[in-house]
């Protein structure tokens, strides 16, 4: 029988592309005067599973923050379009990095081990965005645990500019060329908003959570081929709790218009729906909208109420509501395995929104 | 492959040129565009299908099974079939597998065999499928029999149809698409903007060359679960339902290979200078669901195909850093190979930092970058690298 061998490699390569990637504290190469300012080091947690159970979960604190700790999942990150960001990262209990996820800057600064460095003890990330929207950031070392073990948090870019309604005073992107954008009808140009719902929904395993920071990075088996998620969560916040806790219910006043950015940060397939119509303005931190010499080739899209949309693995999705009529409305995500199909047992987490 | 020598038909032939049962009647790409009409021109192809043994990036061996260029090394993913609108494809296989087999291309009409009993070795047992290859975009080939089995246990491959006009820009010529321009304004658009530093008097965003046809790569997707290919290797039948059933992948490739091994393949890893745009044509022929994240770039979203897998042109053009791909889906999407756009302002070689510009594509249902339950990154990722300063045209 005829054999296909695998590639001839270096075992050397081979080593450092996944045993023992490349630890370093440079200085930040190319560096330039900063506009935005963040810190942040790893800490871990205990977090409230919806049996009573309390599992540990890995993230980013903010050094500046007292009390210890800042919350799981780690403290959002808002900058303005455009601004030089720089995160200063001191990771301890061993090398970590931060990939600011949709963000593309040079390749030492996205934070990925084997194609650049993994942070031992500290490095400076630099970079500027160019387009305002919805972002992530996580640790991209032995990512399947450590993106698992909680390591993320949401970054957003807001547009430089102030919203022209007063009534509507956020605003997800700059329309910066009024005359050649078109827009689907009902779309107000940049999407302003009044009050804003940011949703990031996660299974857990809690077999995974008993792991070693290096666990199986070096050819042993430990598992990580098996995910069996019990728990699921949106910002934290287990399922039993969602409809309630004020990190998963926004308020707002009838009339405005709302934002929801959602972003999936399970190993799960996540259908979404809502039971009010929304209008699709913003996919991967970018808007859509008819623009060609900006490359924007695509419309906002309605998402009539009760549709499903499917959010990819690490996707974000942004959606407007506009002039949300009085009521209580429902975000449900369903849970499904990513290879059956099949709904996990529990898995729905449902957020709120309520206009009054 | 064009312009193929007389094929002889063996007695064998007859039994395979019934149409299927096995499958349902696919209506294939059903368009009014008159460029799908035959245009007399052949393509012709000699495929095998074979046992193998297949080493994963662990040193572990596998048994599946593979197609091959008849006589020539088998691969998995199957040899690139590529024809032009029009064209009327012939292609014979046979079946040199201890195990019976078909064939099937999704989404084209007329394309499929069945049945297909082990070669008695006369060379003569082949089965012919002939069609007129319409609209233009990417098609999953498969062994369509015994679904979803033998598709996962190797035997997928990629056909391409290259349009008969694919111009963005009419009777100039200088913007080519890997579409009939009718496809999709959006589309459309986009390909012409491709190479333009300026658009109606305002810098724009894709400065550098038009997209070149046959600058793409094809990243097709699977899984492998060393268990279950085991087991029907050494004779076990499984239902479709038992297979999806017990499926419990252990390695994730991207054309069969893993890790390290796929970031090494050239015909795998993208490369270029800034400003040249590259297509890359994304399958998944596994029962996973996967979310391919890039860094460095987002891609716009072209093509997706549809249940019978027939590829549908956007009319919006979502522009992604992770686009799903649940199984059987295919996807085209457009690398632009822009700047990375969110470095601050500097020349092209920015005096410290590393080049070339490295990348990488994965999966970010970050269980396929596993092999064997550990052994991150192995899995189901390459890297991509810009390698120099805006091309000019
Ligand atoms: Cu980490
Ligand atoms: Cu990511």
């Amino acid at each position: 029988m005829t054999t296909i061998y695998r590639p001839i490699s270096d075992p050397l390569e081979y080593d450092t592309f996944g045993c023992h990637p490349f630890e370093n504290d440079p200085a930040t190469p190319d560096r330039t005067t900063r506009q935005v300012f963040f810190q942040r080091q790893v800490a871990d947690w205990n977090v409230d599973m919806k049996d009573g159970s309390q599992l540990q979960f890995w993230g980013f604190k903010d050094p500046n923050v007292s009390g210890s700790d800042s919350p799981w999942p780690s403290k959002i990150i808002r900058v303005k379009q455009g601004q030089i960001f720089h995160c200063e990262f001191k990771p301890t209990k061993g090398a970590h990095t931060i990939h600011w996820h949709g963000i593309e800057p040079t390749p030492m600064n996205d934070g990925v081990g084997h194609t650049s460095f993994e942070v031992k003890s500290s490095y400076t990330y630099q970079w500027c965005a160019h387009q305002a929207g919805t972002y992530l950031y996580h640790c991209h070392k032995n990512t399947v645990l450590h993106f698992e073990m909680g390591m993320y948090g949401v970054l957003i870019v807001d547009p430089v500019t102030a919203s022209p309604d007063s009534g509507n005073p956020k605003y997800l992107y700059d329309p910066y060329d009024r005359a050649s954008t078109t827009e689907a009808p009902g779309i107000t140009v940049g999407a302003p908003y009044a009050a804003e719902s940011i949703l990031v929904f996660d299974d857990v395993d809690p077999v995974w959570h008993k792991l070693d920071h290096n666990a199986g990075m070096c050819g042993d088996d430990v598992g990580l081929d098996k995910f069996d998620p019990r728990y699921f969560l949106i910002n934290g916040v287990h399922n039993g709790l969602t409809q309630i806790d004020r990190r998963t219910t926004t308020t707002t006043t009838a009339g405005k218009n709302v934002l929801v950015r959602l972003a999936n940060a399970s190993y799960s397939r996540l259908h979404v729906t809502l039971d009010v119509d929304a209008w699709i303005v913003e996919v991967d931190g970018r808007p859509l909208r008819t623009n060609v010499a900006k490359g924007a080739f695509a419309k906002p899209k309605l998402l009539p109420k009760g549709t499903r949309l499917e959010v990819a693995v690490a996707q974000r999705y942004a959606l407007w509501i506009p002039k949300i009529p009085r009521g209580d409305y429902r975000i449900t995500g369903n849970f499904h395995h990513w290879i059956t199909n099949k709904k996990h047992f529990d898995g729905q987490a449902v957020a709120k929104i309520i206009a009054t | 492959m064009r312009r193929r020598e007389f094929l002889r038909y063996g007695g064998a032939f007859a039994a395979f040129t019934a149409v299927s049962t096995s499958f349902p009647s696919f209506s294939a790409a059903q368009t009014t565009d008159p460029a799908d009409a035959p245009t007399g021109e052949e393509a012709d192809f000699d495929l095998e299908i074979v046992d193998v043994d297949v080493e994963l990036i662990d040193g572990s061996v596998v048994p599946m099974y593979a197609f091959a260029h008849a006589g020539k090394t088998p691969t998995i993913p199957g040899p690139i079939l590529r024809v032009k609108q029009g064209d009327t494809v012939r292609i014979d296989i046979r079946n040199s597998s201890s195990r019976s087999h078909g064939f099937q291309i999704l989404g084209q009409d007329n394309a499929s065999a069945s049945g297909l009993d082990p070669s008695d070795g006369d060379g003569e047992d082949k089965a012919r499928i002939e069609f007129v290859a319409t609209k233009p975009g990417t098609y999953f080939y498969v062994d369509g029999d015994n679904m979803p089995i033998n598709r996962v246990l190797g035997l997928h491959g990629a056909l391409i149809v290259e349009p008969k006009n694919g111009f963005a820009d009419g009777a100039a010529k200088k913007k080519p698409m890997p579409y009939a321009p009718a496809s999709s304004a959006s589309i459309k658009s986009l390909f012409g903007a491709l190479g333009e530093a300026a658009i109606g008097g305002k810098p724009a965003r894709f400065p550098g060359k038009a997209w070149q046809a046959g600058r793409e790569y094809i990243w097709i997707f699977n899984q492998i679960d060393p268990v279950l290919c085991r087991r029907v290797a050494a004779g076990e039948n499984f239902s479709a339902s038992d297979f999806q059933e017990q499926f419990h992948p252990r390695y994730f490739t991207i054309n069969g290979l893993c890790g390290l091994d796929s970031a090494h393949d050239k015909a795998t890893c993208p490369t270029g200078n800034t400003g040249e745009p590259a297509l890359l044509r994304t399958m998944n022929a596994g029962l996973a669901t996967h979310s391919p994240h890039i860094h460095g770039n987002h891609v716009f979203v072209l093509t997706q195909s549809n249940a019978n897998g027939v590829p549908v042109y956007q009319q919006d053009l979502f522009e992604h850093d992770v686009w799903l791909m649940p199984p059987m889906m295919v996807k085209d999407v457009l690398l632009p190979f822009t700047a990375p756009p969110d470095i601050p302002p500097a020349p092209w070689r920015m005096s410290q930092e590393k080049y070339p510009l490295r990348y990488p594509m994965h999966c970010h249902n970050e269980i396929s970058q596993t092999s064997a339950g550990g052994s991150y990154p192995m899995g189901l990722v390459t890297d991509w690298h810009i390698d120099g300063p805006l091309a000019t045209s």
